[in-house]
């Protein structure tokens, strides 16, 4: 009892009811205030109450459960009031030490607080609720682990099913089978602590697949575990758009064919420099120019898509096409030899020869086709598709219509023409490429009246290279306007020097050659500055252009030429009779002296002068001077003076020499004259 | 007067059951038997008090689990089960743990307290009905607005009772399984024989366990159709029912639903628990 007492003194403020066995019953001994409060019943009505009155779910038998002898037990469960009422409470029954009494203490547990409390939380429930339903943004809510607990509205819709279709773990059934471990990895790493987001394809109830973005946070609750929020951002048209912009980037829109961009980064991927079976073709289209000029651009577009189609259907499925620019595109295959590669060019000279019906006219298609297999010489991507540039090119070289194999010795003769071409540059830049002058003699009185500036080139390791060689060179790698721009300038400063050493007696002119390509709107522009840089009058230059030259776009060498004339310069036409130039055509040139070509000038010696007399005669009767070239033989000038010929020159007359060599000669030359 | 008899007098006025032999169960003991689990299994007792704890973080409870070897080992092969869908990425128990949260914890620790890991001292169909009825009460509590693990637990511990019966009394409690196969009319039957049907025993139990009251509540309610908190599991066990009994009479779901579920809504409840339910009672029995 003294127990009982001590809790009743413990506190007043709970329902304590004492429980006594009296005649074999359990009733109320003892209560209280707090419980007459709680039970409603008057003091005197409440003693003697049997027990189950107040605990109707313990009727019968079960109120043993509660009343043990041994121990405390504790439950929940309604407990009746007076009125009938039903109250939700833990009751706690103590037993005495002689297991028959028992003290009852009795809390409510759904009292105005603990209301208040679970209706503040169904609030929050249901807010959360309705945000997360209604929400435009796809939301899952995992209970623990991988089980959705709930999902929404939105994301009901992406995926095309009913929520119970997606709870539990029936959500993992709509993630693409590829993309399904990168989400369980993020979600395990989430569910761990953090957030974290993946990138997964969801396909949808109709089999159509949606690219998402499902960003997960970790929440922890406590007595339970651990569970993750999802939000999914569906990017398929963002994703899509992104693809076409990059495929845009990586091709070309006419042929829909990959570009030289994809072209690198395709062959760069595959190349394994131990490897091997890595093959390159290289195609450029014949007389792609003469369609394009004659039938127009879209007659010529049509024909690129044409072979672009061509190309993909003769080529393996996992073989590449890609248009490298202009008329030329590029196979790539893998795993083939030099043969494979051959028989494949093959196949495609044969598809693309097909007739094509294009602006009217029936077209065979026709390609020059360079094959490149990757071999150990080979240190990286680019020297590939190089090589098969470069066999193409010897392909269009050899006449077009042909496939040529770059074998060892053609790719080290390539890559010696590179070389040089390297060297040529530093030389240009360093100006180690010099010049010798070569005097003209007047056929009038023997006087040497001018020079002409011959560019020479002594390599370091090859010693002297043949102007043959170096000039075409710099012509085929944009080396030729730096190259002329040097010959004028150091021209024009020698001349200048001659001035100032040998005043009156310096030459009058000197000529300098011109190359086709560099017969442009820029030419008189560094003429003039070359000529103002040295304090030259224009008369005293004399420009050089092949008759070739002249013929590959007359109209606008003509323009060229004409704006030379006004400033003053002489014009010389090189090696005359030796191209097609149209007779006709010359009367308009602004040119005033033609130079008889060399061989025309050695076959006096042969008993043929028809050819160098028609030159001299053409020129007199145009009223233009000449100069004859080659003058090995003092009966070849003596011949050449009775024809007429205005100027002479040649190594019997006088070899090319050095600036200051020929200052000397010049001084001692002309002492000799007078 | 015994507490039996006394049951069994109080309960005749409402049963209508014929009348079958002297029990000789004596409830006290199983009663007894319930406060002394814990002395004999130590571990499992204070995996269960920790995971009761408010304050208890994973880290707490794993280091508890981890001190039961065999039980650590089923954590882990739960969690890796496709119950929870983690595919074997669960390869701490401190994860495990988070994964299948304390609830599950604490039932499986509560398996272990109670040897119903030992089928051999178990109904031949315990496990069946256990795991069924389970993931039933999982599959359905959304509709009910329950937790799916809280139910899956409640489901997976509701037959605590029954072992506790067989336990007392194996052949007896065979006898009235075999006799009484419609799960109602064999809570009859207990506590005509027993004073106590296995339900409410399991309710008395897990209270007695400090399982919090919305998992104790069910158990009591299952009987009576006016208790929506009975509803979930009354329709559990109508599932289960259908899935493990033979010649299992059906009783329309909406009637023990309460109207939450329709019969044309089982379909997929039922394939899910058929597909996962044997992988659920390996994982939980290793």
């Amino acid at each position: 009892m003294a127990a009982v007492f001590h809790s009743t003194i413990l506190s007043d403020r709970m329902a304590l009811v004492v429980v006594a066995v009296v005649a074999g019953a359990r009733t109320v001994a003892w209560t209280n205030d707090k419980a007459v409060e709680l039970f409603g019943y008057a003091p005197e009505d409440f003693l003697g109450l049997p027990v189950e009155h107040l605990l109707p779910t313990l009727r019968g038998g079960e109120l043993k459960l509660l009343l043990r002898r041994e121990r405390t037990v504790s439950m929940t469960l309604p407990v009746r009031s007076a009125s009938g009422a039903a109250l939700e409470c833990v009751v706690k029954a103590t037993p005495d030490q002689a297991g028959r009494l028992w003290t009852l203490r009795v809390f409510t547990v759904d009292g105005d607080q603990e209301r208040a409390v679970k209706a503040t939380a169904d609030a929050h429930e249901r807010r959360f609720a309705t945000l997360t339903e209604r929400s435009p943004v796809p939301m899952l809510l995992s209970e623990q682990g991988m089980r959705l607990a709930h999902v929404n509205d939105a994301f009901c819709a992406l995926v095309g099913l009913r929520a119970d279709q997606l709870l539990g773990t029936g959500w993992l059934g709509v993630l693409h089978p590829d993309d399904l471990d990168g989400v369980l990895e993020q979600a395990a790493a989430v569910l761990d602590r953090g957030e974290g987001e993946v990138q997964a394809r969801l396909v949808r109830e109709d089999g159509t697949v949606r690219a998402t973005v499902i960003r997960f946070a970790h929440f922890f609750t406590p007595g339970v575990g651990a569970g993750f929020v999802g939000t999914i951002e569906d990017i398929t048209e963002r994703l899509a758009f992104e693809t076409r912009l990059a495929h845009q980037a990586h091709h070309d829109p006419l042929t829909g064919l990959p570009n030289r961009t994809l072209l690198a980064e395709y062959v760069a991927d595959r190349f394994d420099p131990a490897g091997s079976g890595l093959a390159c073709i290289f195609l450029d289209l014949d007389n792609f120019k003469v369609v394009n000029d004659s039938l127009g651009h879209a007659a010529g577009d049509v024909l690129l898509v044409e072979v672009a189609a061509r190309l993909r259907s003769v080529v393996r499925p996992n073989d590449l096409v890609a248009r490298f620019g202009g008329d030329e595109f590029v196979v790539v295959c893998d795993d083939v030899d030099e043969d494979d590669a051959v028989a494949l060019a093959e196949r495609i000279v044969e598809t693309l020869g097909r007739p094509l019906h294009i602006g009217g006219l029936d077209h065979r298609p026709r390609a020059s086709i360079g094959v490149t297999v990757q071999t150990e010489e080979h240190a990286c991507a680019e020297e590939l598709i190089r090589d098969c540039d470069i066999a193409m090119y010897q392909a269009k070289v050899g006449g077009g219509g042909r496939i040529t194999v770059l074998d060892h010795r053609a790719r080290a003769q390539a890559r010696d023409k590179l070389r040089l071409v390297a060297d040529l540059r530093a030389a240009i830049e360093a100006r180690d490429v010099t010049l010798l002058y070569q005097p003209i003699f007047s056929t009038a009185d023997g006087a040497p009246v001018a020079v002409e500036s011959l560019a020479r080139w002594e390599h370091p390791e090859r010693g002297a290279i043949n102007p043959a060689t170096f000039v075409p060179l710099a012509e085929e790698n944009g080396l030729i306007a730096a190259l002329g721009l040097l010959v004028l300038d150091e021209t024009c400063r020698q001349l200048a020097e001659w001035d100032r050493v040998l005043g009156a007696d310096a030459p009058a002119r000197a000529n300098v050659n011109v190359s086709a390509l560099q017969l442009d709107r820029h030419l008189r522009g560094h003429v003039e500055s070359a000529l103002e840089r040295h304090g030259l009058a224009a008369s005293r230059l004399s420009v050089e252009i092949t008759e070739s030259a002249l013929v590959k776009d007359p109209a606008s060498a003509r323009t060229v030429l004409l704006q030379l004339r006004d400033l003053g310069v002489e014009l010389a036409i090189d090696d005359f009779g030796t191209g097609y130039s149209s007779l006709a055509y010359l009367r308009h040139l602004p040119v005033t002296c033609l130079k008889v070509d060399r061989s025309f000038v050695a076959e006096l010696s042969d008993g043929h002068p028809e050819i160098t007399t028609a030159v001299i005669a053409l020129a007199s009767s145009l009223g233009l001077h000449t100069v004859a070239e080659g003058v090995e033989t003092a009966e070849q000038a003596a011949e050449l003076a009775r024809l007429g010929a205005t100027y002479l020159q040649g190594f019997s007359l006088a070899q090319p020499m050095s600036g200051a060599t020929l200052t000397a000669w010049f001084a001692g030359r002309l002492s000799v004259l007078r | 007067m015994t507490l039996i008899d006394h049951l069994h007098t109080d309960r005749r006025a409402d049963m209508t059951t014929t009348l079958a032999a002297a029990p000789v169960f004596d409830i006290e003991a199983v009663l007894a038997s319930i406060d002394t689990m814990a002395t004999r299994k130590p571990v499992a007792a204070q995996i269960v008090s920790v995971a009761n704890a408010d304050g208890t973080s994973a880290k707490e409870l794993s280091a508890a689990v981890a001190c039961d070897v065999p039980l650590a080992g089923r954590v882990l092969k739960l969690a890796n089960s496709a119950y929870f869908g983690m595919r074997g990425r669960v390869t701490s128990l401190q994860f495990a743990v988070t994964v299948v949260g304390f609830t599950t914890v604490r039932t499986m620790a509560t398996v272990a307290l109670t040897d119903l890991d030992d089928e051999s001292r178990l109904p031949a169909d315990f496990w069946d009905v256990s795991t069924n009825l389970a993931l039933a009460a999982a599959g359905l509590a959304p509709r009910f607005g329950e937790r799916p693990q809280d139910a899956l637990c409640i489901g997976l511990l509701a037959q605590l009772g029954v072992a506790l019966l067989h336990h007392n009394d194996p052949g007896g409690y065979a006898e009235l399984s075999a006799r009484h196969p419609a799960a109602a009319a064999r809570r009859t039957a207990e506590v005509r024989n027993y004073g106590i049907h296995a339900l409410r025993l399991t309710s008395v139990a897990l209270e007695q366990w400090g399982f919090p009251h919305s998992m104790v509540l069910p158990l009591r309610e299952v009987d009576d159709l006016d208790a929506p908190e009975g509803g979930l599991l009354r329709t559990a066990f109508e599932l289960a029912g259908r899935l493990c009994a033979a010649g299992h009479e059906n009783v329309p779901v909406p009637v023990l639903s309460g109207g939450r579920v329709a019969e044309r809504d089982l379909a997929p409840v039922l394939e899910s628990v058929r597909a996962e339910a044997e992988e659920l009672r390996r994982a939980l029995l290793g």
